[in-house]
């Protein structure tokens, strides 16, 4: 079975249900494949649940309807096979850089020496050095998120799941943060599933690109968006452009059908 | 505490500046302080109304050497500490429960939400009853009323912490234990420190209440009995030895909070309010 | 209804049992007189006016010294946001006065005005004053720059911005002050009334007690308790509805 994918959601439905009002059917019957070390963008307008099905994934809220299995089996709760990002970074701000980062190798009994030399590794890898006895409070948005991803990369999830990671930062940063997460991606090769909405962004980083639908949330089409990372002229390249506007017309139709809605 | 709509100044102007703010705010207290000499030298109220500031600190001076001052403020301080250190590890722990367990959350609640606007100190008179006049009932007071603003503070705190922060521990291996020991009370102590900082001058006022009523030893009492002898040089000498108290243990609870939460956004930027 | 009658059944509950203990002679009767016997004593108390009367002086005391306190407390706080020779000469004393325990300046006001509802209300004033002051400051030195030069911009005065731009952003933190203020002068009162009074709930308080007729000095303490809470919660209500701007 090497061909089979690692992460394989079935028919997953979601009802969210607010502490007042009616529940709302934010997951319909959504079904997606993995594939192992594969990068897959979750693209669409705000409230289409790319968040809650990331958070089903990472076994935070229970799959009621339908299965999520990663590796053929199925997802119970949180494990440190899969590591999550969250948009804003959900850093421990009584720990340092290091603290923050050691805690997950101190959960897993890794013992002193070697948590201590890896988190100096990750710390160096993410272009924190220096930094490493500050606190969070104290860092840029940028530092924040870096700290945040190598504090999820040591403890070695295979999976790293993403929630609108940048989407806190300004442009710049943005820009710098999504190269800086290709470069890592391809020294520690993983299975990443990044949501977000900014099309660019999706099509830039990932190879398949999952756009979905508002109210309720479901993936309207897949999107093949392998492009050559490593050209440093990609963005302007007529490809990758036409690709970007080709998803970009199918966001809009669901964040104006989103719209009308609500209204 | 700067005022508002000033321009910004150069940096060594700015320095300049602040310093004189400072010698200012001196002169300020200095002003209060010989205004009040003046006045009462003056003859425009009797010594009854407002002793001399030399004579009361004459009679603090006397308190200090007789001993009497360190007993009376020993005793006062041990009622307020030990009230105070029973409402703050109790409020704590059933303001906790109260989070985690719904059964606590529906007996506490409804009487933690109408008894912290109560008036507790009207229970006085009750608690003597029970208890009699010594520090027994003196300390049941001070926890009854300082355990409010803690158990209040811990369930906010508690509901607060984001679930993000929840899930990434989770997410790293976690259990409950850890979860509450590692997670939950860091990421609440801000504002459980909040609710301590109203219940530790809860305390005092209240062992000062307590003490005034009751008689005995402790700065209310010696307070009280100044003010029965007419002595109105004793009450005001009690008023600047319990403000002092006061303002040493606020300040010694700002300083701890700043050390707790050497990490929390506030210490960086206000290092010295 | 159904639900907030579930939300206070721990309340009714701990009713219950106190009339229980006490009628079957668990604690002694005088310790605990039973509950039915404090509710009559309290109708008896409102019929022959004893504790509508002593309620009343108690509240103009408590009211009076109170309002006193919101003008002067939030006056000071906002001028001294907004004028520094103020904030100079009075930060420091509000500084030093702040942390004083209030109930130390119970035997003060009774030398400076004796023993009626003058030093009653001075002592409320002054304690009451300072939480509204701090409020007001607070408050009014958050209100955001950007506000402030907008509508300067929008030519403003310098006292058209005090009341169009900094009362109105200084109003949260203003109103948490008063919440703590309003709370403090209970404590005051009781106190107070408790220690050195001739009329008044504090004073019933103790007299009752003295005479040894607890039932009823059961009803007049729980009365002022309820009358505490009651008031926070319709200041809160009244909150509620001045802030409405801020959700």
């Amino acid at each position: 079975m090497a061909s089979a994918a690692q992460i394989i959601i079935d028919r997953v439905n979601h009802l969210y249900r607010p502490p007042r009002g009616r529940e709302v059917l934010a997951l319909d019957q959504v079904s997606l494949e993995v594939a192992n070390r594969e990068f897959v963008a979750l693209l669409g307008p705000s409230g289409c649940g790319k968040s809650t099905l990331l958070y089903l994934i990472g076994g935070f809220l229970p799959v009621e309807t339908g299965a999520i299995l990663i590796d053929g089996e199925k997802v119970a709760g949180p494990g440190p096979d899969r590591g999550i990002v969250f948009q804003h970074f959900a850093l421990f701000p009584w720990k340092t850089v290091r603290g923050n980062i050691l805690y997950g190798l101190e959960r897993q009994g890794m013992p002193k020496e070697e948590r201590e030399k890896r988190a100096m590794d990750f710390i160096e890898l993410v272009g924190l050095h220096g930094f490493e006895d500050s606190y969070p409070s104290q860092l840029s948005g940028g530092m924040k998120q870096r700290t945040a991803i190598a504090r999820t990369l040591a403890f070695g999830p295979d999976i790293l799941l993403m929630d609108e990671p940048f989407g806190a930062l300004d442009a710049q940063t943005r820009a710098l943060m999504q190269s800086e997460l290709l470069r890592i991606w391809q020294r520690t090769p993983k299975t990443v599933i990044f949501v977000t909405h900014d099309v660019q962004e999706a099509v830039y980083l990932a190879d398949r690109v999952a756009v979905m639908s508002a109210r309720p949330g479901r993936i309207k089409t897949i999107v093949d968006t392998k492009f050559d990372k490593n050209d440093p002229d990609i963005l302007k390249a007529k490809a990758f452009v036409e690709k970007v506007d080709e998803i970009w017309h199918l966001v809009r139709e669901e964040a104006i059908k989103a719209q009308g809605k609500r209204a | 505490m700067a005022a508002i709509d000033q321009a910004p100044a150069p940096p060594a102007l700015r320095i300049l500046r602040s310093t004189l703010w400072a010698g200012a705010r001196l002169v300020s207290i200095a002003l209060l302080l010989t205004a009040w000499e003046l006045v009462a030298r003056s003859g425009i109220v009797t010594p009854f109304q407002l002793p001399a500031l030399s004579a009361v600190l004459e009679r603090i001076w006397n308190d200090a050497a007789s001993g009497d001052l360190a007993i009376n403020t020993s005793v006062t301080l041990y009622r307020a500490m030990v009230g105070f250190f029973i409402a703050a590890v109790g409020g704590v722990v059933l303001g906790m429960a109260m989070s985690r367990s719904a059964a606590a959350r529906w007996f506490f609640d409804p009487i933690i939400s109408v008894g912290f606007p109560m008036p507790k100190i009207a229970f006085l008179p009750v608690v003597i009853l029970w208890l009699g006049v010594f520090d027994i009932s003196k300390i049941t007071m001070i926890v009854f009323d300082a355990i409010f603003p803690v158990v209040a503070a811990t369930v906010i705190a508690i509901q607060g912490v984001e679930r993000e922060l929840i899930w990434s521990a989770r997410n790293m291996g976690a259990g409950q234990r850890e979860l509450l020991w590692q997670i939950v009370l860091p990421a609440a102590l801000p504002t459980i420190m909040t609710g301590l900082q109203v219940a530790l001058p809860l305390s005092l006022i209240v062992a000062v209440v307590t003490e005034m009523l009751m008689g005995g030893y402790g700065l209310g009492g010696a307070m009280m009995t100044a003010s029965r002898f007419a002595n109105s040089t004793g009450v005001f000498a009690g008023i600047v030895e319990i403000a002092v108290v006061g303002y040493a243990l606020v300040k010694a609870m700002a300083l701890i909070r700043r050390r707790l939460l050497i990490w929390h956004q506030e210490s960086q930027n206000f290092p010295s309010p | 209804m159904k639900q907030s009658l579930l939300r206070y059944l721990p309340l009714l509950l701990l009713a219950a049992i106190w009339e229980l203990v006490a009628r079957l002679e668990l604690v002694s009767s005088t310790a605990l007189p039973p509950l039915s016997d404090v509710i009559a004593a309290w109708i008896d108390m409102i019929k022959d006016g004893e504790l509508t009367s002593n309620g009343a002086s108690s509240l103009y005391r408590a009211g009076a010294g109170l309002a006193l306190s919101v003008i002067v407390g939030t006056a000071l706080g906002i001028g001294m946001a907004w004028w520094k020779p103020v904030n100079v000469l009075l930060a420091p004393m509000v500084e030093i006065f702040y942390p004083l325990p209030k109930s130390a300046l119970i035997p003060v006001t009774v030398i400076w005005l004796g023993f009626g509802d003058g030093s009653k209300i001075l002592l409320i004033f002054l304690g009451c004053m300072l939480p509204v002051t701090v409020g007001a400051f607070n408050g009014a030195r958050s209100s955001e720059q950007v506000l402030v030069w907008s509508a300067r911009s929008m030519g403003a005065n310098r006292l058209r911005m005090l009341w169009d731009v900094v009362l109105p952003s200084a109003m949260p933190e203003l109103l948490n002050g008063i919440r703590t203020a309003l709370a403090l002068s209970f404590i005051l009162l009781v106190s107070s009334e408790l220690i050195v009074a001739q009329k008044g709930f504090g004073y019933l308080i103790g007299f009752l007690g003295a005479n040894g007729t607890y039932d009823a000095m059961y009803a007049v303490v729980f009365t002022v308790a309820f009358l505490g809470f009651a008031a926070d919660r319709v200041y809160q209500m009244f909150v509620q509805r001045m802030l409405l701007w801020r959700q």
